[in-house]
């Protein structure tokens, strides 16, 4: 299992309590938590091939934030995390994906429990067409997880948590379509995090967002870490530099640096990340 | 002053100079074959002032008002006519048309009698509460069964299936839409009302409980015509039409709302239910209604499998029973006979109110279409 913890990154003077470096793995492995890892996972669609013998790991408590250029296979990755890409047809895979101590593509999982502990949020906006209640408790009905009487009150809540709650406390009946596109996906992470997930996947989540939303977003992302584990995909190296403790960097469906954000974002080994990070390629 | 030299001839030249953006020989290279590149080439640009038809536009404004016009018109026509056609009947039955069940349409062999200034047939008697019974009830059974059953091939066809078969069964709900209706009421006929009573009905009718409502299923059951197999042969008649507009709508569903659905560890069938089915509901009443229309002004099949029974009402659901397009149709011919035009004026008068009861039908779906999407959404709105 440390195996896949390992990284050819040398240990820096300054790094943070998480170390990569093979040799701290086993002293560290007692105080450090890995809930989600993919070990040699290899992913594709019919006869083509996306991902090759991805191995990274993700540390409780922090956002891991996925960086590469458009079609190198980050989204399919994450999307793999949560088995989405099971619909998709061709798709296969090699390798596993390990979920406290579980293959998650292991027969005995069933993927509908699995994505109550993975959830996800989306690059767009996706409210479902029903009242805003609704669409904050619709996964806690759909998993029986609280009595009737109880959720409104988990919707306020969930609301407050995310902040929309004062914007919109006599709007809880109306339609989601008329919220903001920040105000909708702020929704759509209060849903996802009201049935109560350990890790929390982002596709892009503010790619379609104007800044102000942007920031308020972000700023709620950080917020709900050490509390979950998060892996974000982002286009913007930016945001990855503002809010993650931990990036990979993906290119042509290799996984070619991970570490600390600092070091993969500002000081890269490989000189491919290093084209990435400071603009020449993109 | 570049863009100009298009359209005027004299500056042509000046601007084709070298390095020029615009310049004739570029637009040559890049469009060589069309409008653009031949003007070039003729080095004879046309002239913005100079209206080549002059009247051509007028022309044809005209035309295509007068032709969308045209449906407004017909349907005027048809409305006029049809109501001068019933005014004999409208005088001599007056409210009583709505109110009673005979049928009668008189002796034709006694002299003429008259009646607030109309002439008639002695003991001609037309009452339509049972033919709107029996329209109202076999398109209500046609829709009962074939809106779920659309919907749910609708969401298979496009959620489930491999493209090819989806493609395939998609096809095969277009040719059934394209199927006669006399087709269909040569089948339940002589296949779908025999093997109905003779296998299917006799065990609903003695097993079913007898409380009310259902007891409805209960007595005799008959030889195969009547509501029952009228209700069916018409569900068959309408699920293509319904379907596939309900694929349609399916498709409009977007991915990301679906996903978002999934990702929650939705099952398929919440899925279904809390996105797929709310995000199109007002285009499922519309695509419904379509089809009740179909339904209500359905006339040979259902001529054909009704029994052709009018004056009564139908006792359960396997009574023969008849319909107003079906009484039209079936009994256009022998009312022609009728030197009073009586009993022609009454079928006119019948047509009247079956054109009534689809305005309504249609009036009571944009109701609730209204309705609907004052919560969900309209379809093609949205993310």
């Amino acid at each position: 299992m440390t195996q896949s913890l390992a990284s050819d990154i040398t240990t820096g003077p300054n790094q943070g309590d998480f170390d990569y470096s093979q040799k701290r793995i086993d002293d560290a492995s007692s105080q450090l938590q890995v809930p989600l890892k993919t070990i040699d996972l290899s992913v594709g669609f019919s006869h083509s091939t996306i991902l090759n013998e991805i191995s990274l790991s993700f540390p409780k408590g922090t956002i891991t934030a996925l960086v590469g250029p458009t079609g190198c296979g980050k989204s399919t990755f994450l999307r793999t995390l949560n088995r989405m890409n099971d619909h998709v047809r061709g798709f296969w895979h090699k390798g596993s994906v390990v979920l406290d101590d579980v293959n998650i593509y292991d027969k005995s999982v069933d993927p509908l429990v699995l994505r109550r502990n993975v959830g996800m949020v989306f690059q767009r906006p996706n409210p479902f067409p029903m009242s805003i209640k609704d669409n904050v408790v619709s996964g806690v009905k759909a998993h029986k997880l609280a009595k009737r009487k109880d959720l409104l009150a988990i919707a306020e809540s969930q609301l407050k948590e995310v902040g929309l709650y004062d914007a919109i406390a006599d709007r809880m009946d109306d339609s989601p379509f008329r919220l903001s596109g920040g105000q909708q996906q702020l929704l759509c992470l209060a849903r996802a995090l009201a049935v109560g997930p350990e890790v929390l996947l982002l596709d892009e989540p503010t790619a379609s967002l104007d800044p102000v939303s942007t920031s308020s977003v972000e700023s709620l992302i950080s917020a709900l870490v050490p509390k979950l584990t998060i892996v974000i995909v982002t286009h913007n190296l930016a945001q990855a530099r503002r809010i993650a403790q931990h990036a990979a960097f993906f290119f042509n469906g290799e996984l070619v640096e991970h570490g600390l954000a600092a070091q993969v974002l500002e000081d890269p080994e490989h000189e491919t990340t290093a084209q990435f990070v400071t603009g020449r390629m993109g | 002053m570049q863009a100009t030299w298009v359209f005027d001839g004299r500056s042509s030249t000046t601007v084709s100079a070298p390095g020029d953006v615009l310049a004739p020989s570029r637009i040559d290279e890049r469009d060589s074959g069309n409008g653009v590149g031949q003007f070039a080439r003729n080095d004879r640009p046309m002239s913005i002032l100079k209206k080549v038809f002059p009247k051509g536009d007028t022309l044809l404004v005209w035309f295509c008002k007068f032709l969308s016009y045209l449906p407004l018109l017909a349907l005027l026509g048809i409305v006029g006519e049809l109501f001068f056609q019933a005014l004999p009947s409208i005088k001599v039955s007056g409210f009583g048309f709505f109110t009673t069940s005979d049928w009668k349409p008189g002796s034709s062999y006694a002299n003429p009698i008259s009646t607030s200034g109309v002439m008639h047939p002695p003991g001609a008697h037309f009452g339509i509460v049972p033919l709107i019974v029996g329209t109202i009830s076999t398109s209500l059974i046609a829709i009962v069964i074939a809106v779920p059953v659309s919907i749910g091939a609708a969401i298979i066809i496009v959620e489930k299936l491999p493209a090819k078969l989806s493609g395939f069964l998609g096809l095969s709900l277009e040719v059934l839409a394209g199927v006669p209706s006399v087709v269909f009421g040569l089948w339940g006929v002589l296949v779908l009302g025999p093997f109905l009573s003779h296998h299917i009905t006799p065990f609903i009718s003695k097993h079913a409980p007898n409380v009310p409502v259902l007891n409805i299923f209960k007595g005799p059951t008959g030889a195969g015509e009547g509501l029952l197999t009228s209700g069916l042969v018409l569900s068959l008649m309408i699920i293509p039409i319904i379907a596939s507009t309900c694929r349609e709508l399916f498709r409009q569903v977007p991915v990301t709302a679906r996903e978002g659905a999934r990702a929650l560890g939705m099952t398929d069938y919440e899925v279904v239910r809390k996105v797929d089915i709310p995000w199109v509901s007002s285009g499922i009443i519309g695509a419904s209604v379509l089809g009740l229309g179909r339904a209500l002004g359905e006339t040979m099949a259902v001529a054909m499998i009704s029994g052709s029974v009018t004056g009564t009402f139908p006792a359960n659901i396997y009574s023969t029973m008849s319909t107003i397009a079906a009484t039209i149709v079936s009994q256009l011919d022998s009312a022609l006979t009728d030197s009073t035009n009586f009993f022609v004026s009454s079928l006119a008068e019948a047509g009247l109110v079956l054109l009534a009861m689809s305005l309504m039908a249609n009036l009571f779906a944009r109701f609730l279409v209204k309705r609907v999407s004052g919560t969900a959404l309209p379809v093609g709105r949205g993310v």
